[in-house]
């Protein structure tokens, strides 16, 4: 290297590391939302027949895979008698086997999974657009602390349910910190609520969220592709006495 | 049925580890789940062989459990092509059940399951008072404003149930979740105050609304406050209404 990496250089290399894994996970939830679109079930929707195939559990047990749940929730229609439905598939962190996720989806239930009413399923309907939400503890669900990555799947002009990815927050972190390897300067990357979703700084962990006044300035860049920004930061070391 | 480690329902069929009275410890904690409506009214529950593997007891003990439980009217079995164990929902047989919890445990067991909630919990608060999105802050208030308004007592605990497990979530914490649920379904099996004097539930709520207010306003100390004053006051609720009980005892006998 010829010189101290410019600050500027840096943002730009950190953010485009995790634009490269947002557009890969979005990649997955694409390769499910095909699957969906190709199915044949949704005419028959009351059937109960399985919308999506095989393919989505190869793509979960694909070699470098990041995604820890791969699948479909299907928009429930009383209208139509069709009720809450997921096809989810998700690889067991402790035997590495691939599981169906079956949640609890009795109203009545203090485990109840309410899921029209979570920020992954509702904001694809509302906007039609993709989002991302996390890190968040998916509760009554995986269990897991994760980002949720969802898009909308639209047939025949009708939202039928979102097509998504998760990832673990262990695993996202794992990933990009072993891209970027040694960094000059500690950064926070935060998700729209300002919560920090990567940190290279032990005073801002990830899932905290940053202080309304105490944070850095608003000088944060903006991550391309999801609205997400990226602040370095001077943040000197805790190991001391 | 595959259950994750997220869902709630996890924790009924956990292994049970109390050695002693196994029976009884599945009676009560499939009752606590209806209580709790983890287990559905009509539900059907796992095959035998199945349900005793999970909770890792003996097909004996599961039997004598059943036997039980049918008893008691929260189990119906039926015979043939598609028979099996169902779920029966009934509030008359489960407050019996709480009370008869009641009367089996000391004061010091009702005080060290408040203490456990109690730390949980306030831990929960002073973390979600920092760490708690607007979202979040606005999902908790809409659970305790269900609480205000539900009716029915299994309706009343279940709204609780999820304010404490939300506020653990809210607290960004896996580990705090799962000890919540896990503390409900014991907490599950006790009498709710309010079926006792119903003006508590205005008490209940007041108190998580100000909690939640104490987390809008990124109050960490006041969230923490707060919720360890609420849960020693309903632990000292529970401690009374166990001592009552023993007064009612002593009345009834002196009757006779």
């Amino acid at each position: 290297m010829s010189g101290p990496t410019s600050r500027a250089d840096e943002v730009t290399r950190v953010g485009a590391a995790v634009s490269a894994v947002v557009e890969r996970l979005f990649g997955a939830v694409a390769a499910v939302r095909a699957a969906a679109l190709r199915s044949s079930a949704w005419d028959e929707p009351r059937s109960g027949r399985p919308v999506l195939d095989d393919s989505v559990r190869d793509l979960l047990r694909a070699p470098g895979q990041l995604a820890v749940g791969l699948g479909l929730v299907v928009a429930p229609q009383p209208g139509r008698g069709l009720p809450l439905r997921l096809e989810w598939w998700q690889v067991d962190p402790d035997s590495g086997r691939l599981r169906t996720l079956e949640p609890d989806l009795k109203p009545t239930s203090l485990g109840y999974y309410d899921y029209t009413a979570a920020e992954w399923f509702d904001v694809p309907r509302r906007t039609t657009r993709r989002h991302v939400v996390g890190p968040y503890v998916d509760v009554h669900g995986t269990g897991r602390y994760l980002l949720t990555l969802t898009e909308p799947v639209v047939v025949e002009g009708e939202f039928v349910g979102v097509a998504g990815a998760d990832v673990s927050m262990r695993r996202f972190e794992t990933h990009l910190l072993q891209v970027l390897g040694r960094l000059p300067v500690p950064f926070l990357l935060v998700n729209g609520e300002e919560r920090v979703v990567l940190s290279t700084a032990p005073r801002s962990p990830v899932g905290s969220l940053l202080p309304p006044a105490a944070g850095p300035a608003p000088s944060g860049a903006a991550v391309p592709g999801i609205p997400w920004r990226l602040h370095l930061v001077d943040d000197g070391t805790l190991l001391r006495a | 049925m595959q259950l994750l480690s997220g869902d709630a329902r996890r924790a009924v069929f956990a292994p049970l580890d109390d050695g002693a009275l196994r029976s009884e410890a599945v009676v009560r904690r499939v009752g606590s789940a209806i209580a709790l409506g983890l287990l559905g009214d009509g539900e059907q529950l796992p095959t035998e062989t199945h349900l005793a593997t999970m909770l890792n007891v003996s097909t004996v003990t599961l039997r004598e459990a059943l036997a039980e439980l049918r008893k008691l009217g929260l189990v119906e079995t039926r015979r043939g092509r598609g028979g099996g164990s169902f779920v029966r929902s009934r509030d008359d047989v489960l407050a019996e059940l709480a009370d008869a919890r009641l009367a089996e445990l000391g004061t010091t067991d009702l005080r060290e399951l408040g203490d456990v909630h109690g730390a949980v919990a306030a831990a929960a608060a002073r973390l979600a008072a920092s760490r708690a999105s607007r979202t979040e802050i606005a999902r908790l208030r809409d659970i305790v404003d269900r609480l205000a308004r539900a009716e029915s007592v299994t309706d009343q605990r279940r709204a609780e149930g999820r304010y404490f497990i939300e506020l653990a979530a809210c607290a960004q914490s896996v580990r705090l979740t799962m000890q919540e649920m896990d503390l409900h379904l014991e907490l599950g099996q006790l009498p709710w105050p309010p079926e006792h004097v119903p003006e508590l539930l205005d008490v209940i709520v007041a108190g998580h609304r100000a909690v939640v207010d104490a987390i809008e306003d990124r109050d960490q100390a006041r969230a923490r406050a707060l919720t360890e004053e609420h849960i020693e006051t309903r632990t000292l609720w529970s401690i009374e209404l166990r001592l009552q009980r023993v007064a009612d005892d002593a009345v009834r006998q002196e009757v006779s």
